[in-house]
């Protein structure tokens, strides 16, 4: 008996676990594209006004995403020149995120600021799009997620047992 | 020094590091697609692997995106910081280096907008020479500041000369303002000058001299205004700054007095008076340094 319900604990607790890796799934997506928006913000500020280069700027940005502090880092060696090409690692993001990173980051400070700007318009929009969506995604299913995982690893318990 | 090698590529700073006399080298000049050439001691030499040679059969070869890529670095991949003075044709960076730079316009109702697909680079470096203007400041600073224009020919040395005549006229004592329109005179990065202009200097750089002398004259009250490379058209706010009792010390591309009389606008300043003395800096390697008073002109 003892056995029987530590099986369904742990079978719970995987559940759980699953669902929750999900929501944070959802969540670490989410912090990654709302670090790009800021980013996004900063630059268009800074390039209508103070006019800082790049690696100046970016040095200071704080960045609660790890993947995007990571790109960054690499997009900052490259300005500063040591690196040759950019090179940025993508890490959990689904493809066409990445690319739309990668598009963003090779186009700063390859022209004057009002196309500085208004470039940095338009991928503003676009990921604020992309932002809104998953913040959307984050906040409505990050809870299902978990307690689905709950249920369904309830559910195998009960099946097995 | 080190801002130059950043700028340029491996093998020509390799070249550079362990061929030449750094204080001895003046310009790199990079054409995409041609030999790279630097002056050196006053002369034009091609690069090559084992240092210099008049022959350009040897010489190292810029890629044809070369121009670009320095551009780029010297930016710091950062185009928009530097698209105003792109259309007057440089880049000022770190370090007093001033990057003359060609390419292609893009105009837009007769006006220059854009800067695009650079061919070459002129990268000039500066030379601070403490004591270049010793004899020179006797002859310009006693009690008062004689109001003095410095005329040579292009690469001569005139930056040089007002980069230490401002440090011995500012250590002095004097408030000396200093209009470093191309960033080459103080070098200032981070809001400090890079390069020894005194201890009494105030310095705005990137700025028109009209906007300077006005903003000075209202605002710092200085005894002197040194400037680099004026025009007949800063005469206005020249002789503006001399009826409010403020010296005024500048230089001009001319290849000698004669040559700078000939020019209508110059010979009415003049005949002006505007100036107390004109110091004529000869072309190198000699460099003499010859002061005419304004009254024997």
């Amino acid at each position: 008996m003892t056995t029987k319900l530590l099986l369904l604990f742990l079978f719970m607790g995987m559940g759980t676990f699953c669902g929750y890796a999900v929501m944070l799934s959802m969540r670490r997506r989410y912090t990654y594209l709302n670090g790009v928006c800021k980013i996004i913000g900063d630059i268009k500020r800074n390039v209508a006004y103070r006019k800082d280069s790049l690696s100046g700027m970016l040095a200071g940005v704080d960045c609660e995403s790890a993947q995007l502090k990571k790109n960054v880092e690499e997009f900052i060696q490259y300005v500063d020149g040591k690196a040759d090409k950019p090179q940025f690692s993508r890490g959990f993001l689904p493809k066409d995120i990445y690319d739309k990173a990668v598009d963003l980051f090779t186009s700063i400070g390859k022209s004057d600021g009002p196309t500085q700007i208004e470039q940095l318009t338009v991928f503003e929009k676009d990921f604020s799009k992309l932002c809104a969506e998953s913040k959307k995604k984050y906040t409505d299913l990050g809870g299902v997620a978990v307690k689905l995982g709950f249920l369904l690893g309830l559910g195998v318990g009960i099946l097995i047992l | 020094m080190e801002e130059l090698f950043r700028l340029i590529s491996d093998e020509y700073a390799a070249v550079i590091k362990s061929r030449l006399f750094l204080e001895r080298l003046n310009e790199v000049r990079i054409i995409n697609g041609a030999p790279v050439r630097v002056s050196y001691d006053g002369a034009y030499y091609f690069l090559t692997k084992s240092g210099l040679s008049k022959d350009g059969q040897a010489a190292f070869i810029a890629p044809l995106d070369e121009a670009d890529r320095i551009v780029m670095r010297a930016c710091s991949h950062s185009l928009y910081t530097v698209t105003d003075t792109l259309k007057r044709g440089f880049i000022s960076v770190k370090g007093g280096l001033r990057l003359g730079v060609c390419g292609e316009g893009v105009m837009n109702d007769n006006a220059l907008t854009a800067v695009k697909n650079f061919s070459s680079v002129n990268i000039r470096l500066p030379h601070e020479v403490k004591g270049f203007a010793s004899n020179l400041f006797p002859k310009l600073v006693g009690i008062g500041i004689k109001n003095a224009i410095v005329i040579s020919p292009p690469g001569a040395g005139k930056t040089t000369l007002l980069r230490d005549l401002c440090r011995l006229i500012s250590n002095r004592g004097f408030c000396v303002l200093l209009c470093d329109e191309k960033y080459e005179i103080a070098a200032c990065s981070n809001g400090a000058p890079t390069l020894d202009v005194g201890v009494c200097t105030d310095v705005i750089s990137g700025v028109d001299k009209p906007k300077v002398f006005e903003m000075g004259i209202a605002n710092m009250r200085p005894d002197v205004i040194i400037t680099d490379e004026l025009f007949p058209s800063d005469m206005e706010s020249v002789a503006r700054a001399t009826t409010c009792g403020i010296a005024v010390i500048a230089s001009v591309h001319a290849e000698n007095i004669e040559q700078l009389r000939l020019k209508r606008d110059w010979r009415s300043v003049i005949e002006q008076g505007l100036f107390d003395s004109y110091v004529m800096l000869s072309a190198p390697p000699r460099r003499t340094v010859t002061v005419y008073e304004g009254v024997s002109l």
